[in-house]
């Protein structure tokens, strides 16, 4: 087995254990250079009129031609330097990858798990060997789950009784999980070893509880375990025990 | 002598004796400038409270599970002084929603709104006194709500300040608590409701001759974009909040859904989109008054005109239109569809652009200027920095990809703290050192204003600073205990020095406390009519305070709100400002000014 989940380092992001998590990571960095350069620029200005100009007389102004054309070439340059390329980029980081769901179920060996989230834990459920949800074979786990590394796992999520949010720090992905509806999210993992699953929506008294463990197998380890744990969910399976049979048809969305 | 235009101005407002019964004068009041001074007064008392309870969230992250000292004797003493998850969950709901309808906005809007609106535009009230009078008492009445909600059995509201369904019917906060706050809101919307189609009202209607919408000082335009979004949109959130009441007490399922544990076929995402229709606005509501007292602020002590009056007044008409399509950002993770949520990411990287030209006009003003460094501008100049980290940090969270990571964390928190709780909290202290003189006729202390001001602007930087670190560290919002989560360990020295500094801020808010009695009851020393030597009407054409008629004469405006340093005006006057109504010497008088325009 792996370590439990370690602390990081403190500041700065946490480390990043997905294959898609440096879309966000580079977007963040990107951001964080922007703004500084703007802060830095504006402050610079800001302490020269401070420290120079306080003392002289006032400029009669309302401002120049060229006074205005400098404010909207810097929100022009801004607006299309650095928002331009944000929209640009999340749109396709969205369509191809975060939100692609298509092609991560189409991805050879990618795994299904539908989660239960309720007060407060996360009810995780896998197919059994037939693939299918809702039958006597179904993989139950509480708190606990488990994928392989190296491919695309899909989530589908519920919730049954108030909002929850599923947030995988050292993935970058975040999905609510909201009563009533089936939300989806995706990612893949890189790195074996056990990450955290917190819930980044208030749902309660207990809400800092809503902790559960992400375990990252060795694609054979997540076999085994799963051939295992489906022969054990047969044999433990309860035909009158209703509130355990809370799955669902798995959920075609696209055409 | 007296125009035309100012006869007919007369005519529809003639002056009223004033009421001279104690209740009629203090109590019941329909004078715009006593119910300013009522709002003042409700909001400073509940800013207190909103920031005690943000003390004991700070306690609980520094010390988790040990007494809070003197609070906790005093309300939490079934609990030996202990915070529980319970109680925790109540202080962080009720301190956000105090600190925005019961704190803010009866200080931004309620006292500056009321305050200023007749008189910087040169009325002699508001268009409809008694309305106004109606605004604050059902206000005070939301505010009882609230403190009422405290004593119920199983205290008060925990479903956090959005209120989120399920977790907001009985299924997550069964007490009467939840609903008394609840019904609070609900009232508090009436009250600015009431509030709001006043302030529009009276700016359409009621602004003296020669002040056309292109003389109005921004803070006039902050003020009135602001009561026209909260005319629109207060009425969405009061809808959502009577909903929200049927489904706790009449059965209703208009928010609750559910697989199995909670039946019901409605919709609790319909809510988010009622709550967001107005709460985005409301960052708005909020930001819109303090970026016009800045507007103004900034201009009087660099002794120099606003930089591009126009760009400003067009960016915040641009910002009070796009407020209301942006809202969806705080629901990218609600499994909303693709393109909606990339229509509303896009609608709020575009909402960047007037404020940066709102920011960049305030450098441009003090470019060149001939700064004054008195306590108002020190606190302007702090909410230009804090509104600037505010505004930048944004850009991540606007941007669908990065929230994947930062949505529901500290950072967002930090980000929103920033902008509209330390910009509106900062200017709100602006306005209160630039205006103490007019309204009470006496000049707060400036050296215990300049300790107030340190304590208060690094302390609000390093407090909300931390929040951002802990936020891009990975930590979530709303925690009881963050350090159930293993990899927030390493945060638990970032999370008790920002408590440190959190609880400096907060002493050092007692300064201010301390200056605004004493000056107010100690020995008295008049301000005089103008003593910032500024231009607006409430300061060049009535004396401090003013009168219950405002003005003897109804002013005629014949210029801009902030025509300082003009090489004319000194060779005519030998000052470096010119009021709004003043006539210069040597001129052919107001009729001929305006003409000229």
């Amino acid at each position: 087995m792996t370590a439990a989940p370690l602390p990081e380092r403190g500041y700065g992001l946490p480390h990043d254990v997905s294959v898609d998590g440096f879309r966000v990571d580079e977007l963040i960095h990107f951001t964080m250079a922007a703004i500084t350069v703007i802060f830095v620029v504006v402050a610079a200005a800001l302490i020269w009129s401070f420290v120079k100009h306080r003392r002289g007389p006032a400029l009669y102004s309302h401002g120049t031609r060229g006074s205005i054309g400098l404010v909207v070439g810097a929100v022009a340059l801004v607006l299309f330097g650095v928002d331009g390329n944000l929209f640009v980029h999340t749109l396709g980081d969205m369509h191809e990858y975060f939100w692609n769901f298509k092609r991560a179920e189409a991805a050879e060996g990618a795994v299904r798990i539908e989660i239960n989230a309720h007060q407060w834990s996360w009810d995780a459920r896998y197919p059994g060997a037939d693939g299918r949800f809702g039958t006597p074979d179904d993989v139950i786990t509480t708190d606990d789950i488990r994928v392989p590394v190296g491919a695309p796992v899909v989530v589908q999520l519920a919730s049954t009784d108030v909002i929850h949010s599923m947030y995988l720090p050292n993935l970058r992905v975040k999905q609510d999980a909201v009563p009533g509806t089936i939300t989806r999210l995706t990612f893949q993992a890189k790195v074996p070893g056990e990450y955290e699953i917190a819930c980044a929506q208030h749902c309660g008294p207990n809400h800092y509880k809503m902790r559960a463990v992400l375990t990252v197998l060795a694609p054979d380890a997540f076999r085994n375990w799963l051939a295992d744990a489906a022969e054990d969910a047969r044999r433990a399976y309860d035909p009158e025990d209703k509130e355990a049979h809370w799955g669902w048809e798995w959920r075609r969305f696209e055409p | 002598m007296s125009t035309s235009a100012q006869a007919l101005a007369e005519a529809a407002q003639p002056i009223h004796p004033p009421p001279t019964s104690f209740w009629r004068q203090y109590v019941f009041s329909i004078d715009h400038k006593m119910i300013a001074k009522q709002f003042l007064w409700a909001g400073l008392l509940f800013l207190l409270v909103g920031g005690t309870l943000a003390m004991l969230i700070r306690w609980q992250w520094a010390y988790p599970y040990r007494p809070v000292p003197v609070i906790g004797q005093l309300f939490l003493r079934e609990n030996g002084g202990v915070i529980g998850p319970a109680t925790y969950q109540q202080i962080f709901t009720t301190h956000g929603l105090i600190m925005i309808f019961f704190a803010v906005t009866p200080v931004l809007i309620g006292c500056f709104g009321n305050f200023l609106i007749p008189l910087m535009i040169g009325a002699r009230d508001m268009a409809f006194p008694k309305l106004n009078m109606y605004s604050f008492w059902t206000f005070l009445l939301s505010q009882l709500l609230v403190l009422a909600s405290f004593l119920s059995d199983l205290g008060s509201a925990g479903a956090g300040w959005t209120t989120y369904p399920p977790l907001s019917t009985n299924v997550g906060t069964p007490g009467v608590g939840q609903t008394l706050v609840v019904a609070a809101i609900f009232v508090t919307g009436v009250s600015s409701t009431m509030g709001a189609i006043n302030y529009v009202t009276t700016v359409i209607r009621m602004r003296a001759p020669g002040m056309g919408y292109m003389r109005l000082p921004l803070t006039m335009w902050g003020l009135w974009l602001t009561a026209i979004l909260n005319a629109l949109f207060v009425p969405v959130l009061g809808s959502a909040a009577l909903l929200l009441l049927l489904d706790r007490n009449f059965g209703t399922q208009f928010f609750v859904a559910g697989a199995s544990a909670v039946r019901g076929g409605g919709d609790p995402i319909l809510f988010q989109h009622l709550f967001w229709i107005f709460g985005h606005p409301e960052v708005y509501i909020l930001i819109l008054p303090a970026w016009g007292i800045l507007g103004d602020v900034i201009p009087f002590f660099a002794r120099k005109p606003h930089h591009w009056y126009k760009g400003t007044v067009w960016s915040m008409v641009i910002v009070t239109v796009l407020s209301a399509m942006v809202y969806g950002h705080h629901m990218f993770m609600t499994g909303m569809s693709p393109l909606l949520g990339e229509g509303f990411m896009l609608f709020t990287l575009l909402i960047s652009a007037p404020s940066m030209v709102v920011v960049l006009n305030w450098v441009l003003t003090l470019w060149r200027g001939s700064i004054r460094f008195d306590t108002p501008m020190l606190f302007a100049l702090a909410t230009v920095f804090v509104f600037g980290v505010g505004g930048l940090t944004g850009l991540f969270l606007a941007d669908i990809s990065m929230d994947l990571y930062l949505h529901d964390t500290m950072f967002v928190v930090g980000h929103f703290h920033f902008t509209m709780a330390a910009a509106s909290f900062i200017a709100a202290m602006t306005g209160v050192y630039f205006w103490f003189p007019k309204i009470f006729g006496r000049k707060l202390d400036e050296r215990l204003g300049k300790a107030h001001f340190w304590f208060t602007f690094v302390g609000i930087t390093l407090v909300f600073g931390g929040q951002l670190l802990a936020g891009y560290a990975g930590q979530q919002r709303r925690l009881f205990d963050p350090f159930q989560y293993t990899f927030i360990h390493g945060l638990r020295g970032l999370n008790r020095w920002t408590s440190f500094f959190a609880f400096a801020l907060f002493a050092g808010q007692f300064i201010f406390v301390w200056n605004f009695f004493r000056t107010l009851f100690g020995k008295a020393v008049r301000a005089g009519e103008n003593p910032w030597q500024v231009t607006t009407l409430e300061w060049t054409a009535t004396g401090s305070p003013p009168p219950f008629h405002n003005f003897d004469r109804i002013p005629e405006v014949v210029r801009g709100p902030h025509e300082f340093s003009n090489p004319e005006v000194r060779r005519l006057t030998g000052r470096d400002f010119a009021g709004q109504s003043e006539v210069l010497p040597g001129s052919a008088g107001p009729a001929l000014a305006a003409a000229r325009g």
